[in-house]
């Protein structure tokens, strides 16, 4: 800096004030015997030494940690006209905290730089200046805090999603599979099409499990799931979900019991959500317990609850995996060579349910090899007696649309194949449009007007609401009031909601189990008095 | 400018024993045994600095950059890729690597890194010259390569020379290398050499 441009005495007193007085860091000055000539008032705030008591004396002999520490070296270097920085990484702090501030709050976290002070080319002594880093290292900590987490949460999604693939890919692998056999086949024994159709049929009905828990998992935690709650019967659900699990029971060996009250009890709840409840547990009680092994599902009613258990004499889980039984994508064996397929989100499933539903869901296992009973307990709503409406089970549907006339939409050949064999394996008559202008076309020409109309959503040029709207434009005797039905793909509960609404008499949802559209179809034709089926499904 | 096979082996031999200190402050900083490397050095003019350096660093580079004066004057800076750097830090510190943008205790760390290795060679330059040097507070960054050297040619004359030192720090069985490029001009570079050369006289 030139003579001409150096500051004016009295600026320059001002500005050494201010350092003294107001400046926020720490300044420490010494000259170049490293006797103490500076020290601000920070520094005196922050050590609790006074200027009186360290100015003109020997830096080392105020702060003798300085030498333990290492930073004579420093020193000795700073003049020689190095700058040395001092980061908090490595030093943590600088200058010690003041005792009092020791027993309170701990030693200030600092970082630091030591540098000559130079006139001309001579150093004449040096500065060090001090920072206050605690919140900077707090904040530091919180970020590494989240990044953490947000690794964590990334390593589980990657996890899942390699997990997600096998599990895909597995079943997709058996129905492929025994289509090839049956397909290079030039002769069928009927043994090989019954193994070939319950491999394919077991395998497919898992992957739709597999669908179905990952978009209702989804739905519930962007909070979509809406209970469509009447009064229940518990008693009814629980024999129903034990009907659908026997056959996988059976297949495996495993024993199913059932330890029901006589006098079951009602809860207020959607029957197809607690359906679904009762059987991931069961589900989740055969897939763990090993041949000759048995499920108990016991149902009983307390005085405000109504209690659920599922009880099995599996493998167990250890007690360290229990707290994160219900935890999405978990599974105690996670590994590749693990015994049981599954994304692990059959039980998060559980919980979330049964608390959507004001109930709570407990698990709990004595150890390795020795069985596991997870409890239910809903609010109960009062008594019903067991004869109360039931859930829909399976029965005898031989002929139950004897004499029906149906027309079915669906553009893709494969699932409207399925649909008519369904209808006419109980006695309907079909008739079978690819498209809305083809059906619109029959329906113009109505030599015999349907009964009842199945029809896809999803379809190219004209879709399935397209139709319904055409249709209430056609003459009465054979349009504008036939029951619609729709069979679509479009299956959450949005979709069914805006079908119902648009004035579809039915949605079901791909894919549909055959009871399910019978017993729509059914309900529809009954319900326009004529011609009445030959008896109605159980 | 050419640098004789004397002077440059003079110059590396002169350069370890800066590095071996070093390696051995920041062994004491950080309580684990860190190595430098023997380094590579080689001389390069301004202009042809870009080139170099962009064959060992690519786009970003973080740079500890101090500017020193007197008989000998010029730039001195550390520059590493910021994976380097960002594994280097991790290294030495045992915290999770963040990005160094937002990691402040990171830049801090690798600031005072760099002034160690900076000080090391700047000191044996000046001790070996007999001549005092004065440094500036070194300054971090993460910029683009270009950026970084536009800086420096911006800052004066072109008719200055780059010595470019590579060299790698070894720790926990990882190596992370670095790159030292100091910025003389003409008359310090020539000072240097004549020194450079009485010193390996003395030696022999």
């Amino acid at each position: 800096m030139g003579r001409g441009n150096r500051l004016p005495d009295h600026i320059s007193d001002a500005v050494l004030r201010w350092m003294d007085a107001s400046a926020a860091q720490g300044i420490l000055i010494t000259d170049a015997s490293l006797v103490i000539r500076g020290w601000n008032q920070w520094l005196v705030t922050s050590t609790g030494l006074t200027r009186d008591a360290v100015l003109g004396r020997p830096l080392f002999e105020v702060v003798p940690s300085f030498v333990e520490r290492g930073f004579d070296q420093y020193y000795a270097e700073a003049l020689t006209g190095q700058v040395k920085v001092l980061s908090h990484a490595f030093h943590r702090f600088v200058m010690p905290s003041a005792e009092a501030a020791l027993r309170i709050g701990g030693q200030m976290q600092q970082a630091g730089r030591i540098a000559p002070l130079t006139e001309g080319l001579a150093v004449v002594g040096t500065v060090t200046l001090i920072e206050d880093v605690t919140e900077r290292v707090a904040s530091d900590q919180e970020l590494r805090g989240r990044i953490a987490t947000a690794e964590a949460a990334s390593r589980v999604k990657d996890e899942f999603l390699a997990t997600l693939s096998h599990e895909i890919r597995t079943p997709l692998n058996a129905v492929l599979g025994w289509t090839r056999i049956l397909r290079s086949r030039q002769e069928f024994d009927v043994a090989t099409v019954r193994r070939a159709i319950e491999v394919i049929d077991r395998n497919a009905s898992a992957q739709l499990t597999l669908v179905s828990d990952m978009l209702d998992m989804a739905r519930i935690s962007s909070g979509k799931v809406r209970l469509e709650t009447a009064d229940v019967d518990l008693g009814a659900i629980a024999i129903a979900a034990i009907d659908a699990i026997r056959p996988t029971a059976d297949a495996k060996g495993v024993r199913l019991v059932t330890d029901l009250a006589p006098q079951s009890a009602a809860v207020s709840g959607d029957a197809d959500r607690l359906l679904q409840v009762v059987w991931n547990l069961l589900s989740n009680a055969v897939k763990f317990t090993d041949r000759g092994g048995q499920v108990t599902l016991g149902l009983s009613a307390e005085a405000r609850t109504v209690l659920l258990t599922v009880t099995d004499t599996g493998q167990g889980i250890p007690s360290t995996f229990l707290p994160q039984v219900f935890e999405r994508f978990k599974q105690a064996d996670p590994s590749s060579s693990r015994r049981h397929g599954g994304l692990g989100l059959g039980l998060a499933l559980v919980k979330e349910l049964v608390e959507l539903h004001a109930g709570s869901v407990t698990v709990a296992s004595p150890g390795d090899g020795q069985g596991t009973t997870f409890r239910v307990r809903l609010p109960a709503r009062g008594l019903l007696s067991r004869s109360s409406p039931r859930v829909q089970a399976r029965g005898s549907a031989d002929g139950v649309l004897a004499g029906v006339r149906i027309l079915v939409i669906e553009d893709d050949l494969d699932a409207g194949e399925i649909v008519v064999r369904t209808v006419t394996s109980v006695g309907a008559v079909v008739m079978s449009a690819s498209s809305v202008s083809e059906a619109l076309e029959l329906l113009r020409t109505p030599a015999d007007c349907p009964n009842v109309i199945v029809t896809d959503i999803g379809m190219p040029n004209a879709d399935g609401y397209t139709f319904l709207r055409e249709i209430r434009r056609l003459p009465a005797e054979c349009g504008a009031t036939l029951p619609v039905i729709a069979l679509t793909a479009y299956a959450a509960p949005e979709d069914r909601a805006r079908a119902l609404r648009a004035g579809f008499h039915a949605h079901i949802g791909k894919p549909f189990a055959p009871e399910a559209l019978v017993s729509a179809i059914v309900r529809a034709v009954a319900g326009r008095g004529a011609p009445s089926p030959a008896r109605p499904p159980r | 400018m050419q640098i004789s096979a004397t002077q440059h082996d003079a110059l590396v031999e002169l350069l370890n024993i800066g590095f071996g200190r070093a390696g051995a402050s920041l062994s004491k900083l950080t309580g684990q045994r860190v190595l430098l490397e023997v380094p590579h050095v080689a001389i390069r003019p301004l202009d042809q600095l870009n080139a170099t350096l962009e064959e060992l660093v690519k786009d970003e580079v973080a740079s500890v950059h101090q500017v020193f004066s007197g008989p000998v004057a010029g730039d001195a800076l550390l520059m590493l890729d910021p994976a380097a750097a960002a594994s280097l830090k991790q290294l030495l510190t045992d915290e999770p690597p963040l990005p160094l943008a937002v990691d402040a205790s990171g830049r801090e760390v690798l600031t005072e890194v760099g002034n160690v290795l900076l000080n090391a060679c700047i000191g044996t330059f000046g001790n070996l010259l007999k001549v005092p040097v004065a440094f500036s507070v070194p300054e971090i960054d993460v910029a683009s390569l270009h950026l970084v050297l536009q800086r420096l040619t911006a800052a004066g004359d072109a008719l200055r020379y780059a010595l470019v030192i590579t060299s790698g720090f070894r720790l926990r069985e990882s190596e992370v290398t670095g790159y030292v490029v100091i910025i003389l001009t003409v008359q310090s570079l020539t000072r240097l050499l004549i020194a450079l050369e009485a010193w390996e006289k003395n030696q022999g």
